[in-house]
Order: structure tokens, then sequence, then C-alpha cells
């Protein structure tokens, strides 16, 4: 069973969202020129995925899946509504967004100049859309692990779209082959990334069954996973 | 465009006139949805590992982009400016929801394996952006056509991102072993003189690496598309 | 009509709502029960995958699963962690075939030692074989299986193990032949002489010929410390049930 701590870990490194998943691609390719609007699109993709995937679990778990009903009314058991999840999810999604982007503007006008202009933009990311689908598919049982997962999520998909703008900065330096140049490479260098970001795969808190072998073998490769999570958590 | 739409007034030559075709071939090409638009990689490359997950993939936003014009340019004239964007998301948001329950139904083993990438073509930036630009503006046959066009384009590149890492990674096209049997002990056809199947192609990485080849090939060839930096 | 009204804008997005919601739940209603056929069918398969052999497996589709698994699955039982009968008999098989492990698994609001363990048995070529099915992590996802015990309710006479999304080449391999043979020809049991569950090992020292020892998949580790942990977990229950038969 996964704790809290390895769905949080896993999501922001060997379940990226982008670099395993290719999840809002179309805004990573698109605005990820320069730093600085690298980081406000990566904050409000933070920011929308932590508020709408929790709030379509507890859709999901209260109103669509089959027996979720039941809190209301324990004859409506059989009752599955699960075909419209896809049209509540996106609803969410887009009146999310739409609120978050109507309060930001009311109440903190510092915030909506940094993020104002990505929020709909967003509305539209994979990213968002496919958090709840992960969510739906996973099936996380308690709305912690969904928060730590939606959360990671968003971490990653902000680092992922700051690294690849801060090597498109750089890059414009390059010598490049003409018809590389732009998207052909931008694809190019993802792909390297993605492959160096497979190399934190099975990066697990160590629990308690491995604790309780006696094994030497076991013990030292537990060990160097243990050293890692810390300095991955540290990033 | 009225000319155009003349044309299409009169069934002799409507269906299929020159600029209808033209529809239909250029976002094939020099105008792929993919490559040169860059839209709706997100949901794609995931599911590249197989040819037939890639042809069902492919089909179903074909039918999805096909139909959803075709609905959204029958209503452009009654629908209530003020709701539009959510009127496009519920028509694309149902017919996906079509779309995957047929495929529970009747291909439960491949809608297993595209998991969630069929709700992301909700998402997928291709739909909207045909609905937007294209189907809101003209008549309900050339935005079908239209629709179809772009669904296609971004059918063909899945498929040959497919077929390369199906290749190179499975030795198979369409699940059919093609180089032979590469079981440990049993090899056949090109294993037996050694080769090996490339396992970094069905790793996700190697997807992006693949369309930026293509992406290189086509800039090479057409020059026109190159960018600055 | 002013299309810009706020009426106009009500009435068109309700009647949107009810033809849209009205041709979803059509559709979904009317294709549901082929779904839930779906599942059972590959759940039947996946069920005698453990049992058969590969040769047989190939012969079973989803057309005839159904027919073979009503053919070789001839009862079932549920127990819970202390090896205890929830169901049998009559009511054992089905319940057995509801119980979604899978499911429990993942739930944390159920309690490890509520979870429930099902249990198929089956006739094949006149003698009584288990199969359990099992549930587990791997690297990327969940891992699944069915183990299928011999006569002597010890033994391992066949598995099958499948898994979501482990590495292709490595830890994937976990579902092809040659990592189910090291379970299932090594002459591993599960249980010791006095019927006491007996841990499994994956070692990666190439000593996996001896008994509760199995050769792990070099550069597949933690997939196949996925099915060790799996099995571990999975099976002892039902040597504590085994034993009150």
């Amino acid at each position: 069973m996964e704790t809290t701590l390895d769905i949080f870990i896993k999501s922001i490194f060997s379940e990226n969202m982008i670099f395993a998943y290719f999840l809002g691609m179309c805004s990573y390719l698109a605005v990820s020129k320069t730093v600085k609007t690298a980081v406000g699109l990566g904050a409000a993709v933070v920011f929308v995925l932590v508020v709408t995937v929790p709030l379509n679990w507890l859709l999901e778990n209260y109103l669509l899946k089959a027996g979720a009903l039941e809190w209301l009314n324990p004859a409506w058991k059989e009752i599955d509504l699960s075909f419209i999840s896809f049209i509540m999810f996106i609803a969410v999604v887009a009146s999310v967004v739409q609120l978050v982007e109507m309060i930001v503007e009311k109440f903190s006008p510092a915030l909506y100049g940094a993020l104002g202009i990505f929020l709909p933009l967003i509305a539209v990311n994979c990213s968002i859309l496919g958090g709840a689908l992960f969510m739906q598919e996973r099936q996380y049982s308690t709305f912690l692990d969904v928060t730590a997962f939606s959360l990671g999520s968003g971490i990653g998909w902000a680092i992922a779209i700051i690294l690849i703008a801060g090597i498109r900065e750089k890059i414009r330096y390059s010598k490049i082959p003409a018809p590389l140049k732009g998207l052909g490479i931008t694809f190019i260098i993802t792909g390297l990334m993605g492959m160096a970001f497979m190399s934190f795969s099975g990066i697990k808190y160590v629990d308690e069954v491995k604790k309780e072998k006696p094994k030497n073998s076991e013990s030292s490769s537990s060990k160097t996973n243990e050293l890692s999570t810390s300095k991955s958590s540290k990033q | 465009m009225s000319e155009n739409l003349a044309k299409i007034k009169a069934p002799s030559e409507s269906l299929f006139s020159k600029k209808n075709r033209k529809l239909l071939i250029e976002p094939l090409t020099n105008n792929n949805p993919v490559t040169v638009q860059v839209l709706g990689i997100c949901s794609a490359l995931a599911i590249t590992v197989k040819m037939d997950t890639a042809l069902v993939m492919g089909l179903s936003v074909i039918f999805v982009t096909a139909a959803g014009n075709y609905v959204i340019s029958a209503l452009r004239n009654i629908m209530p400016p003020r709701i539009r964007i959510i009127v496009q998301l519920v028509v694309a948001a149902a017919l996906v929801i079509i779309v995957n329950e047929i495929l529970k139904a009747y291909l439960p083993d491949i809608s297993e394996q595209l998991s969630v990438f069929v709700g992301l073509i909700i998402t997928n930036c291709i739909i909207m952006g045909r609905f937007e630009a294209y189907a809101m503006a003209n008549k309900p046959w050339p935005s079908f056509l239209d629709g179809i066009g772009n669904g296609a384009g971004y059918a063909i590149l899945l498929l040959i991102v497919a077929f390369v890492r199906e290749l190179l990674g499975s030795g198979s096209l369409f699940g059919v072993k093609i180089l032979g049997s590469a079981v440990p002990g049993e090899e056949t056809g090109l294993y037996t003189m050694g080769y090996v199947n490339n396992n970094l192609i069905i790793l996700p990485p190697m997807a992006l690496i693949i369309v930026g080849i293509i992406i290189w090939v086509q800039r090479a060839k057409n020059t026109s598309l190159q960018e600055e930096n | 009509m002013d299309k810009e009204s706020n009426a106009y804008t009500i009435i068109f997005a309700t009647i949107m709502v009810v033809v849209v919601g009205g041709l979803l739940a059509f559709l979904a209603i009317s294709l549901k029960e082929r779904q839930d056929a779906n599942g059972e069918i590959k759940k039947k398969m996946e069920v005698l995958s453990a049992l058969l052999s590969p040769e047989e497996m190939m012969k079973v589709s989803r057309e005839n699963a159904e027919a073979e698994y009503e053919k070789y699955i001839t009862g079932g039982v549920v127990i819970d962690v202390n090896g205890k009968v929830i169901a049998d008999g009559e009511k054992g098989k089905d319940a057995a075939f509801q119980t979604n492990i899978q499911a429990q698994y993942k739930d944390k609001n159920i309690a490890v030692n509520k979870r429930t363990y099902p249990m198929f048995t089956a006739k094949k070529e006149g003698k009584t074989l288990y199969i359990i099915p099992i549930v587990g992590m791997g690297l990327w996802g969940p891992i699944w299986g069915n183990v299928c015990i011999a006569e002597d309710k010890s033994s391992i006479a066949g598995a099958s193990f499948g898994h979501k999304g482990e590495t292709p080449g490595l830890g994937a391999e976990i579902s092809l032949g040659f990592f189910i043979d090291r379970w299932v020809k090594g002459d591993e049991k599960i249980t010791d002489e006095n019927g006491d569950y007996q841990k499994f090992d994956v070692v990666k020292d190439g000593t996996g010929g001896q008994t509760t020892k199995i050769d792990g998949i070099s550069g597949g580790t933690i997939t196949s410390e996925g099915v060790e942990e799996m099995m571990n977990r999975c099976l002892v229950p039902y040597t504590v049930y085994f034993k009150t038969l």
C-alpha cells in the first residue's frame, strides 16, 4: 500500500505529468520561452490542480461513483452516474477557473497581475482534467492522498516547465539545424529530460514490510532508497 | 468565402470540390495540427506504444472533431454568444463520453490500455481550436470535412510514431510479431541473429524524441515552416 | 428572439442539458450490461490463467471464457484474515467472485485485518486445485496475480501475474512464462511440513533453485520484490484455512 508521502513524491518525479504522460504539452510548449512566464503558469497550474482535483474527488465519491449516492438514500445504492463524470469534471474545472479568476481579481490585484493572464489558458490545459481523471482511475481512498497527489502533480508540472524555459533561454545562443529550431528541439530536449526524470523511479518511503526483512542486501538497498527520498523531497 | 458557399449549395460538384478537398488534405501535411499548429499533443503520445491503440485513438479523435464540428456549425446561428464556450465544451465532452462508452462495451482491452487518455480528448486543443476557428464561421458540411481532415492529420502522426515504436520496441505491428519470436530460448526470425528489441523506444521520453525527428524531417523538406529561434 | 437575452440563454442551456443528458443516459444504460459482462469475463480469464497451461489458455477467448470457467471452477470460499470462513458452500463461488481484493487493497478506509480473502476451487483432470487471487504494488503501479495451489494444499501448481504499467523489458517481465516457471516448476511450497506458511524470498544471487527462493528479474528488482511481498502477505490466511480442512 502506498503511503501519502509515496504518492506525493511519485507524482512529482516518476509520474510527472509532462515527462511520463505528456499532459499539458500545449501550454508547456507555448509558454516556455522565458522563465518568468513559465513560473507564472507553473504557479497557476499548481493552484488550480490543488483546488479542482480534491473537489472532483468529493464529487466522484459522493455523487458519481457506483453506490456513491448511498449517503443520501440507501435505496439509491444501485445508481451509477460515472458515465457523466467527464462532463462533471470539465464543468468543475471551467467554473473553478472562472471563479478563481474573479476572486483573485477582486481581493488580490497583485496576485491577479501575476497569474491573471494564465488562468483562462488553464481551463483547457490537459494536466488539470488529466489530474481529475487519474484521480478517478487510481481510486485514492482518502482526502489527504488526493491532496498530496494534486499538489505533487502540480509541482511536477511547474518544475518541468520552469526547467525547459531555462534551457530554452540558453539555447537561443546555440547553433541548431534550421529545421529543428523552435518546436523540434524543444521536443527532443523534453524527451532527454524525461529520461533523466525516469531515474527517479522506484523512490519509495520505506514502509513496515521492508523494515521487517532481516536480509543484508535488502537493508542496504532500502537505505539508499531512503537517502534518495530525503534528497529528492528537499528539492 | 461566399463563392465557396455558393458552390457547396450546388450538389453536383459541391461535396468534394477543390476547396473542400483542400480542407481534407491540408491538415495531413503542411498544416498538420500537431507538427505545425502545435495542438493536441497532450493526450497523444502516451498511447503510441502500439499501433492498435494509436489507431483507435486516432479514429476516436476523427469522430469527435468531425461530429463536433458538424454539430457546432449547425448550432452556430442559434447559440447564445455568452455561453458559447460552455456549449462547445458540452458538445465535446458528450461526444467523448459516447466514444468512451462504446469502446468500453465493444473494445474492452483497448479501452483499458487507453485508460484516461480517451477522456483527455475533451481538452485536446485540436477539438476546441477547430470549433472556435472553423465551425463557428462555416457551414456544417465544410466544417465536417475540416474536422475529418484535422482529426486525420492527428491520427496519421500518431500512427507514424506508433509504427516506429511498436516495430523497434516490440518487433511487431498491430500485435503481429513480424520480426519473429523473441521468447528467450526459442527465438525465431531476426532474433536468431542476435537482434534484440529496443526497450528504450517503449518508454515515454522516446515518443517526444520521435515527434521531434518527424518535425525535423518535415521542416527540412518544407523550409517555409522553419522558425527563427 | 434576442439571442443575448437571459431568458434565451437559460432556455438554450436547459434544452441542451436535457438533450445531452438524455442521450448519454440512454447510451450508458443500454451499454451497461455489456460493459459489466466484459469486466466479469476478464476476471474469469485471469482466474483460469493460473489453472491452465499457456497452451490451454490460448484456446480460451472472450467468447468461450464463460463456459470454460463454469467447466473448471467448481466452488469457492471467502475467508477472513484469521482463516475463518465467511462464505462457502453454495454461496461461496459467487461470493469469491464478487470480492474485489484490488479495491480493498487500495482503500485505506478498510483496516488491513478487515480485508477478506477469496479462493476458488477447481477440478482439473480429476484433481482438486485451489486458485487464490493476490494483489500488490510494483514499481509504477498495481500488480496482481492468481496462484494455483495443488491438491496437497502446499505446492504451487500454476500462477499468472499481471501489471498495470511496469517497465517494459524489466519489471514487465513478471507476466512472462519464464518468471512464472520459477514459481511453478521449482517445487515451491507455501507451507512447511507442519502446515505453517513459509516465506518466499526473491533473491539476486542465483540461488533461486532452492525451495522458497526465487530468482528475481535483473533490472526489475522492485517489481520482483513487489511479487514477493504480494505472495507473502496474501497467502498466509489460506494456510491457516487449509489446516482446518
